[in-house]
């Protein structure tokens, strides 16, 4: 669609708080980034240093080739005002002007420009808001108010939408139909988009990367899907909500697998750096524990891992079941499986089943330095 | 004689309400959103005159614009016992009104709101004009009426430092304390009746502005 040299977001921030000290490197494309991490972890931060509403104490904000801010680095001093950054602001309340209609709002950051008021309604149209552009915000339902301000941040053709909890307001059905738009939208317009999040779903439904944030360090960055299959560290897989982490010893490695020793329970795991003897972290994802049936062969990967446990929760979310499984060592897991899963068994809390870890799913965590 | 007097408090109610709105109003803005050490004590100073006895006031301003007083030095006038001096002397004492209400007002608007123009390519002054302003836009009216009408009723501090001059600095306040004292109680009765339903009509468009009013 678009010949242009594809845009890039170049952070490197550093701000002092009181509470922790907001480090991060990162390079975002024209993609959508996802910010996961608990409160307080620096996200929101993150995206005012890149608006220019807050001043880091060092670094470098660079957009294109177009250097936003730049202090205590190599290069001339920088720091562009907010309002010539070129980038759009969605805020989590939306910060819509209460004062203004819809049109009035959308309309705003076009000034006195030519055709302001086409531009304004057609973008209005394109947000589904064709029959709202008279009323005011406090007539708006959560979901359109929502689509007011991403049109309002687009009005002006930024390059860069950043969005706070966008959706941390809104029922399922409505967030689910908003990913999508803003999926499209990052598509047509090329848009550089940072989304801040610490819904799991979110991260996973519109995420093309995620970058891990706990007390205002860079845990871990990759793909969606890399980083839930594989955190690299004990402090990601906690924050991302991953509970199946536990701490196994190393009494054996070769060629062929990886020995864990949990707490007298023997597993095989897939050839990987393991220093032998020590207690290492561990993680299996929900989904590599599968429940057998009593009367089905078991075969590769899954063959070697097999053990009994004991039901002790049950939960049917829309499309999954989440398994809670006590296991003869005391310690528990979670299995996640499809909703159709293991219909033929008799499966109920208290229950006993045959479950087995799959032999590729357990990875060894390291917990210092974020890296494998 | 009366009607004289109604017109000139008309003019230094009317100067001096211009003057209170702006300045009360810039300095509100000053107190609700910059933070600078010894903010308090700018405060306490603006708040000031409305604790002072009307006297102490005067006798302020008597030396502040009269002869000696840096105006004077300055300015090379003299402006004490002149209409000036009543516009002077009006302002000062409604400036505090003007100055809590602007404080209050500026502070009710989020600033996040504020942080959002920004982001939208708005200079400061365009933030102040196009957000700030309109969403206080009620609060600083009230603030404005309730300036009005105290600077209207203004009597001790003009008394001191504009005298008592009718035609000249001769307001409402010091005709009625004249004609009860020449026993002239029929215009005085007019004139009384006058500012107290200015007063009642003042306080009822401020509760009308409250922004939890509801018909």
């Amino acid at each position: 669609m678009s010949t242009v040299a594809r845009r890039t977001l170049l952070l490197d921030i550093h701000r002092r708080l009181q509470s922790f000290t907001l480090d991060l490197q990162l390079e975002v494309g024209e993609e959508i980034m996802v910010l996961f991490g608990p409160s307080g972890a620096g996200k929101s931060m993150t995206l005012e240093s890149i608006a220019g509403l807050v001043t880091p104490d060092k670094g470098e904000i660079i957009l294109d080739d177009r250097v936003l801010f730049r202090k205590g680095k190599p290069g001339a001093h920088a720091n562009v005002p907010a309002r010539k950054r070129t980038v759009g602001y969605v805020f989590q309340s939306y910060a819509l002007f209460p004062h203004l209609t819809v049109l009035g709002n959308v309309r705003y950051p076009l000034g006195r420009q030519a055709h302001a008021q086409e531009r304004a309604l057609s973008l209005i149209e394109a947000m589904g808001l064709g029959q709202m552009a008279d009323r005011y915000p406090h007539q708006l339902s959560g979901g359109q108010q929502q689509r007011v301000a991403i049109a309002r941040a687009l009005a002006r053709d930024p390059e860069v939408l950043l969005l706070d909890e966008p959706f941390s307001a809104l029922d399922a059905g409505l967030r689910e139909r908003l990913r999508a738009d803003l999926r499209t939208l990052q598509r047509e317009r090329h848009l550089i988009v940072i989304c801040v999040t610490h819904n799991l779903e979110d991260a996973f439904a519109l995420g093309d990367r995620l970058a891990v944030l706990r007390d205002g360090d860079l845990e871990q960055v990759g793909t969606v899907a890399e980083v839930f299959r594989r955190p690299t560290s004990m402090d990601a897989a906690r924050i991302l909500g991953i509970r199946n982490t536990f701490r196994a010893r190393v009494p054996s490695a070769d060629a062929d697998h990886v020995t864990l020793d949990w707490d007298g329970l023997e597993l095989k795991a897939m050839p990987q750096a393991a220093p032998l003897g020590e207690v290492v972290p561990v993680y299996i994802a929900p989904t590599d524990i599968k429940l057998l049936y009593p009367d089905r062969p078991v075969l590769g990967g899954l063959a070697a891992n097999q053990m009994s446990a004991t039901v002790t929760r049950l939960e049917h979310r829309e499309h999954q079941q989440i398994i809670r499984l006590l296991l003869d060592n005391g310690h528990e897991l979670e299995a996640r499986g499809a909703g159709y899963f293991y219909q033929a068994l008799d499966v109920h809390v208290g229950g006993r089943v045959g479950i087995t870890l799959r032999q590729e799913g357990l990875r060894i965590l390291h917990e210092e330095d974020g890296r494998q | 004689m009366g009607w004289q007097a109604f017109l000139i408090s008309l003019e230094v109610t009317s100067v001096a309400t211009v003057l209170v709105v702006i300045v009360g109003t810039a300095a509100g803005l000053l107190l609700a959103r910059v933070h600078f050490p010894g903010i308090q004590v700018v405060e306490a100073i603006l708040m000031l005159p409305l604790v002072l006895p009307p006297t102490v006031v005067g006798y302020y301003l008597l030396r502040f614009l009269g002869n000696g007083g840096p105006v004077q030095r300055i300015f090379g006038i003299n402006i004490v016992f002149t209409w000036g001096a009543a516009v002077f002397a009006s302002a000062v004492v409604a400036l505090p009104l003007m100055v809590q209400a602007a404080r209050s007002a500026i502070r009710s608007v989020d600033p996040l709101l504020e942080n959002a123009a920004r982001t939208l390519g708005s200079s400061e002054p365009g933030v102040f004009f196009r957000v700030t302003l309109p969403l206080a836009r009620r609060v600083l009216i009230a603030g404005a009426i309730l300036s009005a009408a105290r600077a209207l009723g203004e009597f001790g501090a003009t008394l001191m430092v504009a005298a008592n001059i009718p035609g000249r600095t001769q307001t409402l306040p010091l005709f009625i304390y004249d004609a009860v004292n020449k026993q002239q109680y029929g215009v005085v009765n007019l004139v009384v009746g006058l500012l107290t339903g200015l007063g009642l009509v003042a306080f009822i468009i401020i509760g009308r502005l409250d922004p939890g009013y509801r018909r």
